[in-house]
């Protein structure tokens, strides 16, 4: 069922691309910021990508991750599953990481070590930690709930939108506010800057290149920068599909012991 | 029997490899990626006692190496999503005079005879329950020398010679595993010290004890059974164990100094789940001593009732605290110590533990600091264990850390290793 409702949305919006352009009517910033996370995060109903990323330490020492991501909506907008295979460094090949990402509660995430067969709980009451030792966040790659700040339209140029977002409880993010500057074409988040109390820039993330993958607008590349103490992290992504079949079941303790080999290779 | 169990070994090694070879003759394989590490690990012993060496408790070179094969091809593995496992290690010990070894932690064959069911049969390292460090319903082998003497955690689980079945129909996961009988690895004298009850104390190489392995046959294979499943983010299972105890607690022949390892059934149950911001668990075991149901023979150990509950959360910041109570209780110890001898050692009805778990990650995750602290004020021991561990590169990472048993007594669990206090250094390559 919800696939056909999919498809008739493609259909609808592929007839609607085909129509003169006419004056739109001014989204609200609202719409603006719930499409730049569905473009985000959601597009296709499932995905999956291998994902290489470049650590890179204030004093210039850089260290490598490799791993695959499977995504599963279970809802368009709302709740989420992460299953994440790490192939690099070596000392944690195999190693898998799942989410459950939840809106308004806390995530569920599980860890898998193989070498002790072992699958661990992890508490996820942090969201704003650093993923796997890179300067992105759980929340960069997840996601962060739009219900989460408040927005303001504080400024529109030709081809941006710019958003400043405050958020509504202080507790537990590091950050004061942040804009987004969002590409008018397609809703992709171009830029994000985090600021301190101060008002000064204490972190970026960029997409620096966006390809159209199956008529969803992709950042397959993108960096984080921490400003405070240096260093960044660059995410390429490649080998990206959407809409593959990915099955929910596959997002259990059944596959965290024995990877789902159809989809990791 | 040591040739039995070779010939064992031996059988499962040809299964495999007559499996693989076929499977790779049909059609071909991808071509493997080996990755694994190299080691150099030293202890230095903080207390004497008569060991085998003074001074040091472990200094090794390990080798471990690695590798998965996914089954290619028009073949029925192949068609079953195959993947053959081997891992393995050769060390080089220089506390045994640099006595070289292998030993094979993984060899087996992983893949789906249907759509809700999987089977891993071979070598293989199995775990299951809620516990750190703590296990009531994992009765898989473990390795407690590894464990004191400094080694990585992932030389606490031994492998298994087992098959795996798991099976997920509509409402609820089951594992069955059937397994050849594995001891747990316990100080023995040589590497170690202990509490040895025939000694009289803790003991060194002085330490003659006998222990005596179930003999290899197919009524003494162990059998572990798990049901599971979600409440949503609620995970529950229910365990059932029939085997064998993995420690030898069980006398069979004072005179000759003979311990053993009783016949057990272990009911269990456990639930993890979030709770108040951070993870909870709870697991019970009941554990029925065939040999001895009313506890009455002295020498074999009695039926016990243990339970444990658990907390662990984020604090932020790369901060993370755990926290758990385990209880355990014997049960009929009337009859226990009715029939118990005016010269034999006892344990005591109860025993409480409480753990502690601090960890924290710094420079950008490269750098972990651990504690991890057991203390029992039943048996009035405890256990500290510290690590700091620090990748300097992908490949290159160095751990520091001690392991601190204590206690008032000799015969307590943690006590008994007292004089085992080391600090270790690891340096490892990973590729």
């Amino acid at each position: 069922m919800k696939r056909e409702i999919k498809t008739t949305c493609a259909v609808l919006a592929f007839c609607m691309a085909m129509l003169p352009a006419a004056p739109a009517r001014a989204m609200t910033v609202e719409e603006i910021v719930e499409k730049a996370n569905l473009v985000s995060y959601y597009a296709g109903d499932t995905g999956t990508a291998d994902v290489s990323m470049v650590i890179t330490d204030s004093q210039g020492r850089v260290r490598n991750r490799e791993f695959r991501i499977l995504r599963y909506d279970v809802s368009e907008g709302g709740e989420q599953k992460f299953y994440v295979y790490f192939k690099k460094p070596a000392d944690v090949a195999k190693m898998v990481f799942m989410v459950w990402k939840h809106l308004g509660a806390d995530d569920d995430r599980w860890l898998y070590l193989p070498a002790l067969d072992l699958v661990r709980r992890i508490a996820a009451s942090d969201k704003r930690s650093s993923f796997v030792g890179s300067h992105f966040v759980y929340e960069d790659v997840s996601g962060r709930g739009t219900e989460a700040d408040t927005h303001t339209l504080v400024d529109e140029t030709d081809d941006r939108y710019v958003v400043h977002n405050v958020p509504k409880d202080s507790q537990g993010v590091e950050f004061a506010s942040y804009n987004v500057w969002i590409d008018k074409a397609n809703f992709m988040p171009m830029k994000i800057e985090y600021y301190n109390e101060a008002g000064e820039v204490i972190r970026t993330v960029e997409t620096l290149e966006v390809q159209d993958i199956q008529g969803y607008p992709t950042a397959i590349k993108s960096v984080a920068k921490d400003l405070m103490r240096g260093g960044e992290t660059v995410n390429t992504f490649s080998n990206i599909h959407y809409d593959v079949g990915l099955t929910e079941d596959i997002f259990q303790e059944r596959y965290l012991r024995r990877a789902p080999v159809q989809w990791i290779r | 029997m040591d040739t039995i169990r070779q010939g064992w070994r031996l059988g499962v090694l040809g299964v495999l490899a007559v499996l693989s070879l076929s499977a790779t003759a049909c059609a071909g394989m991808s071509w493997p990626q080996w990755h694994g590490f190299l080691e150099t690990d030293a202890a230095l012993k903080l207390s004497d006692d008569n060991t085998k060496r003074d001074g040091f408790n472990l200094l090794e070179q390990r080798l471990q190496l690695k590798t998965s094969y996914f089954v290619e091809g028009e073949n029925y593995f192949a068609d079953h999503g195959t993947i053959l496992n081997f891992k393995g290690d050769a060390t080089l010990d220089e506390y045994f005079g640099g006595k070289s070894s292998f030993d094979l932690r993984e060899l087996n064959l992983s893949f789906s005879p249907s759509m809700s069911a999987d089977v891993k049969a071979g070598r293989q390292v199995l775990t299951w329950g809620t516990g750190d460090y703590l296990f009531i319903n994992d009765m898989f082998p473990k390795d407690y020398v590894s464990f004191f003497a400094g080694r990585d955690d992932e030389y606490l689980k031994k492998p298994s010679d087992a098959i795996k079945v798991s099976v997920y129909p509509q409402q609820i996961n089951l594992d069955l595993i059937v397994m050849r009988f594995e001891p747990n690895t316990h100080a023995a004298g040589d590497r170690l010290s202990f509490f040895d009850s025939f000694q009289g104390g803790i003991a060194g190489i002085e330490s003659d004890r006998d222990l005596l392995e179930p003999p290899l046959q197919l009524s003494n294979n162990e059998y572990a059974l798990r049901a599971y499943r979600n409440f949503g983010s609620n995970e529950a299972a229910l365990y059932y164990f029939r085997g064998f105890d993995k420690s030898p607690r069980s006398y069979k022949d004072e005179l000759n100094r003979q311990l053993y390892y009783e016949r057990v059934d272990v009911y269990g149950a456990s639930l993890r789940g979030p709770f108040a911001g951070g993870i909870g668990n709870a697991e019970m075991g009941y554990t029925v001593s065939r040999e001895d149901s009313s506890g009455s023979n002295r020498l074999i150990a009695n039926s016990m009732l243990k339970g444990m509950l658990g907390y662990s959360r984020d604090l932020g910041n790369d901060w993370s605290i755990g926290c758990q109570y385990y209880y355990e209780q014997i049960l009929d110890y009337g009859n226990y110590r009715d029939n118990l001898l005016p010269q034999d050692y006892f344990w005591d009805e109860y025993r409480h533990v409480v753990t502690q778990r601090v960890t924290k990650l710094f420079k950008q995750q490269t750098v972990t600091a651990s504690l991890f602290n057991f203390y029992s004020p039943s048996d009035r021991d405890g256990y500290l264990r510290a690590s700091l561990g620090y990748n300097l590169t992908d490949q290159w990472n160095v751990t520091v850390g001690a392991n601190l048993p204590w206690g008032e007594d000799e015969i307590t669990e943690f006590g008994q290793m007292k004089k085992n206090k080391n600090v270790y250094v690891r340096v490892r390559y990973s590729f």
